[in-house]
């Protein structure tokens, strides 16, 4: 299954992606990161839109660019990306804001049969986590490679 | 592997992009990487790893 994505830039290490959002506001530029947590072997995945030319990054703003679907393929690339050359590395995402955390469940719901032949998939609910199923709002997910 | 059985698998092409280095001893996403820490200090990860570890 391909579904359009944007094209993605790395470092390296495959730790931190740009792509540019081309949508009905324009082209946005966005950056996302891998980060390190406490626990080890655990990433944090987190993106969001760069900020003109300085070197923040605001992760609550809402782009309304009309390609969110497009986006969250691209980002869902960068975990396959990822993971293909940290196999044995959990990533950890939610959302800035509770519709964000939804919108992502909706991403993973739509595709969910399809994530589960490569991936372990998991949704955080009521303190415990769960293997992902459709239908039921989580706080947080992880993913870690078959 | 050749371009096209690379176009064949889900395997994104990412082009690789030096300028990207800087970000990466940026502390970006703080508050979200805060807040992963606080989760996974309470709940840490799903029961089938920790018996997978023990």
């Amino acid at each position: 299954m391909k579904l359009p994505r944007y094209e993605l830039k790395s470092e390296k290490s495959l730790m931190v992606f740009e792509f540019v959002s081309e949508g009905v506001k324009g082209e946005i530029p966005k950056l996302i990161k891998f980060s390190e947590t406490n626990v080890p072997e655990v990433y944090n995945l987190a993106f969001g839109d760069k900020i003109g030319l300085t070197n923040e990054i605001d992760d609550f703003a809402i782009s309304n660019n009309g390609d969110s679907e497009k986006v969250l393929a691209t980002v869902v690339a960068s975990v396959i990306a990822f993971t293909e050359k940290y196999p044995n590395w959990w990533v950890y995402a939610t959302g800035s804001t509770k519709s964000r955390t939804r919108l992502y469940q909706i991403g993973i719901s739509k595709y969910v049969d399809e994530i589960r032949k490569s991936f372990e998939i998991y949704g955080l609910l009521n303190g415990d986590w769960k293997v992902f199923r459709k239908g039921i709002n989580y706080e947080s997910f992880l993913v870690k490679r078959k | 592997m050749n371009i096209r059985e690379l176009n064949k698998t889900n395997l994104p092409i990412i082009r690789i992009d030096d300028s990207l280095e800087k970000y990466k001893k940026m502390p970006l996403f703080q508050e979200k990487i805060d807040q992963a820490n606080e989760t996974l200090k309470k709940v840490g990860l799903p029961q089938v790893v920790k018996s997978k570890l023990k």
